[in-house]
């Protein structure tokens, strides 16, 4: 599906450059142009995979090579030294929490992992509400690996409950599941509550 | 943002269908527990609540008895979410801090099905997550019937919360003693005029009251009332269905009653058996009732009136005469002088015999108000209320065993329901087994006499008397003893017994027993204007209009 069929092509924050069934990385079309953490995003095609940025990371394209410190601000840089900027990418990792077909967004692992080179957008809305209409997102956070759960818990039903309208019952609902699914370890709980009210 | 937060913990706007919660455990023996759903407030949530839980066949009806706050984690209870952290809050409610509600099954009914007659006991328990609702107004009288339905049914309160009717079975309640209980001063004798009002409005019984407080013939005061103070009595609410007799005619017309008849008692009247039941009041040893009977055995009814007769230094040649015991009679002769001093006992009877008055009035189904006036000592009372039940249990014995030899459908006795108050003087267990009333409380309806005692001490009455009340209806009671006195005799009492302790000490009362299908707290119905209507009495307007219609009807206009 080329680019023009989509027709969205000027919105797409990155490109995919390596997947698997449960993560996939994407280069930021722009440095420093990544998605923020804890936002959901979906990868353009015929099956829309949806995952949750959980790291962004920019560093030199040349995996031997690292960024010299000039001592000027980014200002002065771009004057000074604006080649310096396409030697850098920005890159995002996303932990996949379901997939979209017919039926609309399904919280299940995607069936193939998303193709490399696809586009990546933000999510909607509407499709933020359907991933998270029931706490299962959270359970598919909590048993990732590497991912830094508290906080990416914190950041993704922020985005969540933004997109409620801040709606208190809702955030209460995903407390109640939050406590089954930690086991009833209270000062958890209480931390993370704490701190997705504030 | 305080609303919203209102709204989230115990609001009725949050749509539930009614639901209270699930059922999450429990056994037949002890009761069903529920998990109060997290959108009710406990404080909602009452013991003695009547609640429907709807099994997968069956519907259970159900009284909460006991409430709890539980906690999946301890450490909730040591580090408790600081204050006005509602959130935290409410993720916790229902989930890690959630209410368990002890609920017991009374009744069992299939989807659908009505009570015929006998209700059916709970046999089995709902299955796990059985959905528990509020009962409707429906339900209530499905299982208490209406008034409407039948004569039978009375109506006497409404469940707590509900403005359904909760009805007694009045053929049911007349086939046993009855009990009504309650600490003084939490309604016991508005519970007692109720009951009676209805036995006499739907003619399920003829009544004879010993009335000690004067409370039951003509008005009565209303406490706490403002203004007008004063209930109607049945005297008023019945008019020449109920006759009043007085003890004490001068007190009764000082209070501006003219009773229909006034009581005297001969000293040849009064047995034996009618001074044992005096054992307490008037201290008498334990060879007293041995005195009495050698006295007896020579004199026959005029025994009293004979040991009476004889002056103090005579008493002891007497005893010689009859071989009694000197001591033992002379403290018999000298504590029943004080019968003497009863303006009502009497040597002769001028007119007619009381118990004989009483018989014809209560064989034409007139209902009768003993008043006491000021005899309102202990003594008196005893005496009396002794003395002419005893008497008219022997007729009442005479006339079943006629109508059992003729089976004759006209010698049937009209059914008699007694009222004593105090009751624990005449059913005490040392004189429960001796005295007229505890024969009438353990034969029932074998010679169609039974009892209802009033009482506010039930722990003083005999426990196979209280074992044998058939309906009891019970206002507050707060005396460990007192609750387990009234729950003698029924299966599974720990969860009444907190409902019984939590009422509220007005207008309250639970009714549990041979009535009502199943244990149930109602709010007492008022005794108020509306009520006399129900009753059939008119207001001073209405008896204008219906003897001026009366008289048009006879003499024209």
């Amino acid at each position: 599906m080329s680019l023009a069929q989509l027709d969205i092509s000027t919105e797409y924050i990155g490109e995919i450059v390596e997947s698997s069934t449960s993560q996939f990385t994407s280069e930021s079309r722009e440095l420093n142009g990544a998605p923020p953490f804890g936002s959901f995003v979906k990868t353009l095609g015929a099956l829309p995979v949806y995952g949750l940025v959980f790291n962004v990371c920019t560093h030199s394209i040349e995996p031997n090579r690292r960024a010299t410190a000039y001592g000027l601000t980014e200002q002065e840089l771009r004057e000074e030294q604006p080649q310096i900027f396409e030697l850098l990418k920005t890159e995002f990792e996303a932990v996949i929490i379901g997939y979209g077909d017919d039926r609309g967004p399904q919280q299940v692992l995607p069936p193939q992992p998303p193709g490399i080179h696809s586009f990546v957008c933000p999510c909607t809305e509407s499709e933020i509400k359907a991933l998270t209409n029931s706490g299962d997102f959270l359970r598919s956070i909590l048993c990732g690996n590497r991912l830094p759960a508290d906080d990416l818990i914190i950041a993704s039903v922020r985005n969540a409950w933004a997109a409620r309208a801040l709606d208190m019952p809702y955030l209460v609902g995903i407390g109640k599941d939050l406590c089954r699914l930690i086991r009833d370890d209270y000062d958890r709980l209480s931390s993370i509550m704490r701190r997705i009210s504030q | 943002m305080n609303d919203l937060w209102n709204n989230l913990n115990g609001s009725p706007t949050i749509q539930d269908g009614g639901e209270i919660g699930v059922v999450t455990q429990g056994s037949l023996t002890e009761g069903v527990e529920m998990k109060l759903n997290p959108y009710r407030s406990v404080e909602d949530v009452k013991a003695g609540k009547f609640v429907v839980i709807d099994g997968y066949k069956n519907q259970f009806f159900s009284m909460i008895t006991d409430l709890s706050l539980d906690a999946t984690n301890p450490e909730i209870l040591l580090y408790p979410p600081r204050e006005g952290d509602q959130l935290l809050h409410s993720v916790l409610n229902g989930s890690s801090t959630y209410v368990t509600v002890a609920l017991r099954p009374m009744l069992m009914l299939e989807q659908g099905e009505e009570i015929v007659d006998e209700p059916r006991p709970v046999k089995t328990i709902p299955s796990h997550f059985s959905k528990v609702v509020e009962a409707e107004e429906e339900d209530v009288s499905r299982v208490f019937g209406s008034e409407e339905k039948d004569d039978r049914f009375f109506n006497m309160g409404t469940p707590l919360d509900m403005d359904t009717p909760v009805c007694i079975n009045l053929n049911r309640f007349v086939e046993r003693s009855n009990g009504i209980f309650g600490k003084t001063g939490t309604g016991k004798s508005f519970l007692t005029r109720l009951v009676l009002c209805g036995l006499i409005k739907n003619k399920k019984a003829v009544n004879l009251i010993f009335d000690m407080h004067n409370e039951y013939g003509f008005r009565a005061m209303k406490e706490g009332g403002q203004g007008n103070s004063f209930v109607k009595g049945l005297k008023q609410l019945f008019g020449n269905q109920v006759a009043l007799f007085s003890l004490d005619p001068e007190s009764s017309r000082q209070r501006g009653i003219q009773p229909d008849h006034e009581v005297y008692i001969t000293y040849d009247q009064v047995a034996v058996e009618d001074v044992i039941a005096l054992q307490d009041e008037l201290q008498l040893n334990p060879t007293a009732s041995e005195s009495a009977y050698l006295v007896y055995a020579m004199y026959k009814d005029r025994w009293l009136r004979q040991l009476l007769s004889i002056d103090g230094p005579d008493v002891e040649q007497f005893a010689d005469d009859i071989g009694a015991n000197k001591s033992s009679l002379s403290a018999l002769h000298r504590k029943l002088k004080r019968l003497e001093t009863f303006p009502f006992m009497v040597n002769s009877l001028n007119g007619a015999d009381a118990v004989d008055t009483m018989m014809d009035y209560i064989d034409r189904g007139i209902h009768i108000v003993l008043e006491f006036g000021r005899q309102t000592g202990m003594l008196a009372y005893l005496l009396v209320a002794n003395i002419l039940s005893r008497r008219i249990h022997e007729q009442y014995v005479t006339k079943s065993e006629k109508f059992y030899a003729s089976q004759n459908p006209e010698d049937q006795p009209r059914h008699l329901v007694i009222t004593i108050e105090e009751a624990h003087k005449f059913l005490n267990p040392a004189t429960a087994r001796q005295t007229i009333f505890g024969t009438i409380a353990r034969e029932m309806r074998k010679y169609y006499v039974s009892l209802l005692v009033v009482d506010q001490r039930p722990s003083g009455i005999d426990e196979e008397v209280l074992s044998q009340l058939g309906t009891k209806i019970t206002a507050l009671l707060n005396d460990e003893k007192d609750i387990q006195g009234v729950l003698t005799g029924v299966s599974n009492a720990s969860g009444l017994r907190s409902v019984l302790a939590s009422l509220d000490s007005k207008q309250q009362a639970l009714v549990f027993g041979h009535a009502v299908p199943m244990p149930v707290v109602i709010k007492t119905r008022d005794y108020d204007e509306i009520f006399y209507k129900a009753m059939g009495d008119l207001s001073d307007e209405e008896k204008m209009e219906k003897a001026e219609a009366a008289s048009a009807a006879i003499f024209g206009d």
